[in-house]
Order: C-alpha cells, then sequence, then structure tokens
C-alpha cells in the first residue's frame, strides 16, 4: 500500500453525486442567461449548457456520466409524460368533437408531408416512414415546460397540451403498426411480427391501466393532503417508469396512458392536483442539460432530408390547424400560433429511434441519423417557437405582468 | 337642465347584472379565457367584459316580470355554457373565487379598466369578485332618490340571501359574504348622501366633481345607487348566486319591494343610515342568523325572520306582479336557513378540497334547471 494512500487519485473521478451538482448549476447558469435575452426559454439555457459540457464542446460530461444521468432523466421524463396524459379530458373531447379531428388531421398530414419529402431524398420507403412516425410526436417536455415557465394560461395552451398528448400517441401507434413491416422486411418470424407490436402495444396501456388503479385506489386511503398525494404520485410514476423497463415495455406509452387514465377514471376526484414545484425543476434541469449533452452535430449525409423533414412537419402541423381549427372556434391568429406553437421534437423521438437501432442496428442507423438531426435543430428552435407564439397568443401568465 | 339629466323609465321595470367566474376544468383555479369567450360569442347579445380577463358579465334585457327576465338569464346562461364546454373551461357563480391568488390575475387591457388598476393598484386585483346588481325602473330622479333610502332598510335581506363567498384567498372567512368587505376598501364605497330631491343630488354631485373627486356616477361605489342615464335604482349588494334561478328570484324580490315602498310611501328616517354598518355587517357575517337593529322597534329579529315577516306583508304586490313562486322559494330557503354560503360550506365539508368545491359550483351554475312553476304563481 502506498504511503499516500489517503490522497485521491488524479484526476479525481466524477461520481453521481457531483455530476448531479454539476449538472445542476451548469443549468440554472444557462438558465439565467436565457432568461436575461427576454426571447429564449430558460429550456435553451439549459441545452446550450449541455451541449458545452458534453462530448461535444469541453466533454466534462462524457458518454459514461451521461448513462448515469439516465436514472434522473427517466424520472422527469415520466413525471412529464404523466402530467402531459392528465391534460387529455376525454369529456372535452365529447363537448368538442372538432379536437380529436384536429389532433387526428395534424398527426396524419404531417405524417404524409415527412413521408413523402423522405422519399424524394433517396430514403427507402419503409425508412422514411418510421422516422416520419417518430416526427409526429411533438415533445412533451418543451410543451409543459416553456408553457409552465411563462405561466401560460388560455385557449392556445391548452389545446396545445391537448394536442401533444394526442400527437404522441399518434406517433406510438404509427410507430408500433410500423413495427411488424420492419421485422417483416427482415424476414422474422411470424411469432416476432405479431407479438411483439401487440406486446409493446396491450402491455404498456394494461401496465398504466393498473397503475392508474392502484393510484386512485391509494389516493383514496390518503386523502385530500397535498404533500400525501405528492409523495404518492412520484412514487407511482417512478415505480411506472422501472415496471415498464422491466418488462421491455414502451415507457411513453405506459406513463401517457397513467396519466390519461388518470384524468378520466377519476370519477370520485380522489386524485388532487398536483405541482411539481422546485423538487420537480430540479429533475427537468438535468433532464434538458442531459439532451444538451447528448447533441450530434454531425450533419453528414441525412443533414438534408432531416432539415426538409423539420419543414415539412412544421407545414403540416401549420396546415392542418389552419383548415380544421376554425371548426373548432378557432381564430385563425390562434390555429397559426398553435401550430408554431408543436414544433418542438427532442428525446422521446431519439428513445424511439434507439428502440428500433436495438432490434436491427444497421436499419435503426439510418433512422437514428436523419431522426438524430431533425432533433439537434428543433432542440434549438423548438422551445424558442413556443414561447413566443404562446407570448404572441396573450397567454404568458407572469410576462403580462404590469409594474405593480 | 342640471348636470345629471335623470332619464325616466317605466316603474318598476327590471334588469340585472351577473359577473361570473370562468375556472379551468383541471385545478378550477380561475382561468384568462374571457377575451376568447367573448370572441365566439360574439354574436350573443348581453355579454360584456369585466375588469379582470377571468370575469364575464350578463347583462339582461329590461323587463316587466319575473318570467321573462328568469328566460332571458336561463338563454344566456345556456349559451355560455355550451361555448365553455367547447373550451374545457367551466363558468361557475359564487361571490369570490374560494382559493384564487390576487396577485395572479391579470387586468383586462381596457382603457377604463388599465385607469382604475393605475389609480387603485392592487386593490383594482382584489376586487376579483362577483357581484349580481338589480336594476329598478323609476319615473323620476325624485323617486329614485327614494327608492335607494328606503332599500337601504332592506338591503342586509339581500346581502344575507344571496351571500356565496364564504371562502377567500384559500380560507374560510366565518363571513358569508366576503366579498362585501373587499368593496369597503374603495375610497368612494359606502351610502349616498341624505338628499330628497334630484336638483339636490345634483348640487350634490357637482360639488363632488368641482372638488376632483369623481367624474362620473361610475365612481361612486354604493351599495345602492342611482343610475340616471338608465332612469334606474342599482342594488349592488348581491354576491353573484349559484343559480341563474336564484339571481332572478332575488330580482323578483327587489322588484315587488320597490313596487310596494312606491306605493305606500312609509315615511323615511335618517336613522337608518346610523345603523346601516352595523346591519350590513351583520349580514355579511353571519347571513340569515345576523341580528338586525330597526328604526324606531326594539325587538332585534334575525334577518332570516325579518325576511319572512316582510314576504308575508308584500303577498299582494307579489301576486300582482306574477313573482309569488320567486318569492315562495326565497322564503323555503330562508326558513331553512339555507343560502349560498351554506351550500359552499357544506360541499367542502363533503369534499375536503376547494378545487372540488368549485367543480360543484360550476357544475350546479352550469345545468340547474328553472324550477316547475308552483301553485302560487301568476
Amino acid at each position: 500500500m502506498s504511503e499516500l494512500f489517503f490522497l485521491p487519485s488524479f484526476p479525481p473521478v466524477f461520481n453521481g453525486l457531483a455530476l448531479f451538482g454539476l449538472i445542476l448549476l451548469a443549468g440554472l447558469a444557462g438558465g439565467c442567461l436565457a432568461a436575461r435575452t427576454r426571447v429564449l426559454p430558460k429550456i435553451t439555457g439549459y441545452i446550450v449548457a449541455g451541449w458545452l459540457l458534453g462530448p461535444g464542446a469541453l466533454n466534462l460530461l462524457g458518454q459514461d456520466l451521461l448513462v448515469e444521468a439516465r436514472l434522473f432523466v427517466d424520472i422527469s421524463l415520466g413525471l412529464i409524460l404523466f402530467e402531459l396524459g392528465r391534460r387529455l379530458d376525454f369529456v372535452w373531447l365529447r363537448h368538442d368533437r372538432w379536437l380529436l379531428a384536429t389532433g387526428a388531421g395534424e398527426s396524419a398530414l404531417s405524417f404524409g408531408l415527412m413521408f413523402y419529402v423522405l422519399g424524394l431524398f433517396g430514403i427507402p420507403p419503409l425508412q422514411a416512414a418510421m422516422a416520419a412516425a417518430i416526427g409526429i410526436a411533438v415533445s412533451p417536455a418543451v410543451v409543459m415546460l416553456v408553457a409552465h415557465e411563462m405561466g401560460a394560461d388560455g385557449p392556445v395552451t391548452r389545446r396545445l397540451l391537448a394536442l401533444t398528448a394526442m400527437n404522441n400517441v399518434a406517433a406510438l401507434l404509427a410507430f408500433t403498426a410500423l413495427l411488424p413491416l420492419v421485422h417483416l422486411s427482415f424476414e422474422a418470424g411470424w411469432l416476432t411480427v405479431l407479438l411483439h407490436p401487440l406486446y409493446r402495444l396491450a402491455g404498456s396501456l394494461l401496465l398504466g391501466a393498473a397503475f392508474c388503479l392502484l393510484t386512485l385506489r391509494l389516493a383514496r386511503a390518503v386523502g385530500k393532503q397535498e404533500a400525501g398525494q405528492f409523495i404518492l404520485l412520484v412514487g407511482m410514476i417512478v415505480a411506472a417508469v422501472g415496471a415498464a423497463k422491466m418488462f421491455q415495455l414502451s415507457v411513453m406509452l405506459t406513463l401517457l396512458s397513467f396519466g390519461i387514465l388518470a384524468r378520466n377514471l377519476d370519477r370520485r376526484r380522489d386524485l388532487m392536483e398536483v405541482e411539481f414545484g422546485y423538487a420537480g425543476q430540479l429533475f427537468f434541469v438535468v433532464l434538458f442539460v442531459v439532451a444538451g449533452a447528448s447533441l450530434q452535430w454531425v450533419p453528414g449525409a441525412m443533414a438534408g432530408a432531416a432539415l426538409a423533414m423539420v419543414a415539412a412537419r412544421l407545414l403540416g402541423k401549420s396546415a392542418a390547424l389552419l383548415v380544421i381549427g376554425p371548426a373548432s372556434g378557432l381564430s385563425l391568429k390562434q390555429a397559426a400560433l398553435l401550430g408554431a406553437a408543436l414544433t418542438p421534437m427532442t428525446g422521446v423521438a431519439l428513445g424511439m429511434a434507439q428502440t428500433v437501432a436495438d432490434i436491427y442496428p444497421d436499419f435503426g442507423a439510418q433512422v437514428s441519423a436523419i431522426v438524430v438531426f431533425a432533433v439537434a435543430v428543433l432542440n434549438l428552435v423548438g422551445p424558442v417557437a413556443t414561447r413566443l407564439a404562446l407570448r404572441a397568443a396573450g397567454e404568458a401568465g407572469h410576462e403580462n405582468e404590469r409594474r405593480w | 337642465m342640471g348636470s345629471l339629466p335623470f332619464t325616466p323609465s317605466e316603474a318598476c321595470s327590471l334588469g340585472v347584472e351577473l359577473e361570473l367566474q370562468l375556472v379551468n376544468t383541471r385545478d378550477y383555479n380561475l382561468t384568462t379565457d374571457a377575451p376568447d369567450l367573448l370572441r365566439r360569442l360574439k354574436d350573443t347579445e348581453g355579454l360584456k367584459p369585466e375588469i379582470t380577463q377571468s370575469m364575464v358579465e350578463i347583462n339582461s334585457s329590461v323587463h316587466r316580470g319575473f318570467d321573462t327576465l328568469s328566460a332571458e338569464l336561463h338563454a344566456l346562461r345556456d349559451a355560455l355554457a355550451r361555448e365553455a364546454r367547447r373550451m374545457n373551461i367551466a363558468i361557475a357563480g359564487g361571490g369570490a373565487h374560494p382559493f384564487q391568488q390576487w396577485s395572479e390575475r391579470r387586468i383586462f387591457p381596457t382603457e377604463r379598466f388599465l385607469s382604475v388598476s393605475e389609480q387603485y393598484g392592487y386593490l383594482a386585483k382584489q376586487y376579483t369578485v362577483f357581484g349580481q346588481h338589480i336594476h329598478l325602473g323609476c319615473p323620476t330622479g325624485d323617486d329614485a332618490l327614494y327608492l335607494c333610502h328606503g332599500l337601504a332598510r332592506y338591503l342586509p335581506h339581500f346581502v344575507a340571501l344571496s351571500a356565496s363567498s364564504p371562502f377567500y384567498q384559500g380560507v374560510d372567512t366565518a363571513f358569508d359574504s366576503s366579498r362585501l368587505s373587499v368593496v369597503n376598501a374603495f375610497p368612494m364605497s359606502g351610502t349616498l348622501p341624505w338628499v330628497h330631491t334630484w336638483e339636490e343630488f345634483e348640487a350634490y354631485f357637482d360639488r363632488m366633481a368641482a372638488f376632483g373627486i369623481v367624474k362620473s356616477m361610475k365612481d361612486f361605489y354604493w351599495d345602492v345607487r342611482p343610475k340616471p342615464e338608465f332612469g334606474t335604482v342599482e342594488i349592488r349588494v348581491c354576491d353573484t348566486p349559484l343559480t341563474v334561478e336564484k339571481a332572478a328570484d332575488l330580482a323578483a324580490y327587489a322588484q315587488v319591494l320597490a313596487r310596494w315602498l312606491l306605493a305606500e310611501r312609509p315615511a323615511l328616517s335618517q336613522d337608518i343610515y346610523l345603523i346601516y354598518s352595523y346591519n350590513r355587517f351583520q349580514s355579511c357575517r353571519f347571513g340569515l342568523g345576523g341580528r338586525l337593529v330597526l328604526p324606531g322597534e326594539t325587538a332585534r329579529p334575525t334577518i332570516g325572520e325579518d325576511i319572512l315577516d316582510t314576504l308575508r306583508r308584500l303577498e299582494p304586490h307579489a301576486r300582482e306582479l306574477g313573482a309569488w313562486g320567486a318569492l315562495g322559494r326565497l322564503a323555503a330557503d330562508t326558513s331553512r336557513g339555507e343560502n349560498g354560503a351554506s351550500w359552499l360550506r357544506q360541499a367542502f365539508a363533503e369534499t375536503k378540497s376547494l378545487s372540488d368545491t368549485v367543480r360543484r359550483q360550476s357544475l350546479l351554475w352550469m345545468e340547474s334547471r328553472a324550477s316547475e312553476p308552483q301553485p302560487g304563481d301568476s
């Protein structure tokens, strides 16, 4: 044993705690700087701070550390997806039938246009369809957090969150429906072709439903006290994320259905509305710093196709809103702003691309290359677009504040 | 002609303004959808913005009796409720939102409201309270002034019957109507001066205007005030009730009372203003159970007892105006000791959550049906 055994190795090795602190402080600094611009949302600051620390620049957050941070990221995504699911109210869908049509329309039209445009760039149909399916989904984290940061409330904000919940479900359904075709093209056995999508879909829905029913039962036992319900919800959400991974199900679909059912099955209203507050903020900062660190600016051969896909996506979503929105009573201005607010696309898209890459690495790599670049672009453009749209809609609570 | 010409109107014609709360359907806090709701309903007559974006106002047209007023209020309510459901918001009655934080409210950006908020600072946002105003037609300014003074004795009835703001800023205030205490903070609140002819009143107004204290009648936040441009007397003490039906019933009571006052002309005594704030406090704090001091009488009845007494006395007038059914419902509530405040406290006791209390409150307002005509009607 060396006589200086008590000294750390040099350079000292970063551990999980130091990492968590570093990520938070970097996020704080980025967020503060972004807030000073009055144009950029704090999220953009978190993302840029993450990118500076990450492999792309300073490399303080290396690949292995990013894997360690995965736990925090999963928890944040769980909280966000659950909360997003709770914004989809079936009673609303019944009273405004055009709302469901809007969700279906913008999902379908953006899918169609993305698929078409990727074809023009010579991407094979199956890959193009997969990338387009992933592109349907709007980033739940970005829209939820930008709206929260601005204290946004009003018709555009409410529809933005409901549409985001719907297009995430649509993306997951389209993605799952395409899986058998991918399997077929690789001449997988019939058992895989049929059972894989079915297991993912039905399994995730059932797991979400089971968690929902259990949560409602426990909420009744806990009673109407905010602290108790907060712990209950965070506990159930994190457990649901873990269970979905354990059973190799879709974390997104499980948590979304958990949230949607929690809104719509809670007839007795046992579950309170819980603000995740400061505690949630911690996780969300980590989520975006890590997202920033994972950004890959490798334009490569797919850059053109990815940019075209981004444009087609925006066009599809906006056109659908301008055509169907007025039937829902939206003004043209609201419809246009809603289309712009639907720009963000982030981490969950990468997750889906990864799912394919895990099974068929080569096939997945092509899909990933497109999605990753699109996500990189929209990580920077998306939050700003959502923020400016909500502000232009006059729904930014904290910002319309007058002097007193 | 003086500085404030009084436009004559038909005696005891009737109109109602109702300020309503817009809430979201998630945690039932106030939401800021008034501009959008009004845009969507721009072809519907009788809707107006109010000072904050969490509030819309229903204005009825002028009516001669309860039936048509009730029908119009229900129709407006139905139109609002239908559109609100399409927007995924809810609309509720009640004098105050039980748990909103006043600092979070946004002022509706019209010129008048912005200048009010400039002038009153935090009071303007705290004024996110919701009232019912009842307009009663008067042929002359002198009648209007007589009616204002004559009604003063009965205003506690209206406070207690309509009271529906027991919760404010998240706590049970122990008041049945916490809303009226908010009004007290404004410098021009209170009661009108002891004048009896319209010339005297105009002279008073001119002096206040010369001091630079007021510019128009709108600047007086009195509990009851003449409204010369409409030719009405306006009762302003009511909380917005939890149902449109209750709002129509209250208006009917005011109409019958006004008809009785103008027909019988009981002698007025300035003493009513010596005891006015005491009685008003009793009605806000204790509702129907508050005790009244009455000029020239030694008995101190509860407000509920005094209401039942008064309703009995008004029966002939009520029957002639077709309002006996409305008064019967008020009498039934009064004998049971029930008003909006007791309903809300009951809802909170059952749900143990102010969010769920507002949810029930909004369902009640959006869905309640007019009751069947009672045998005593017409």
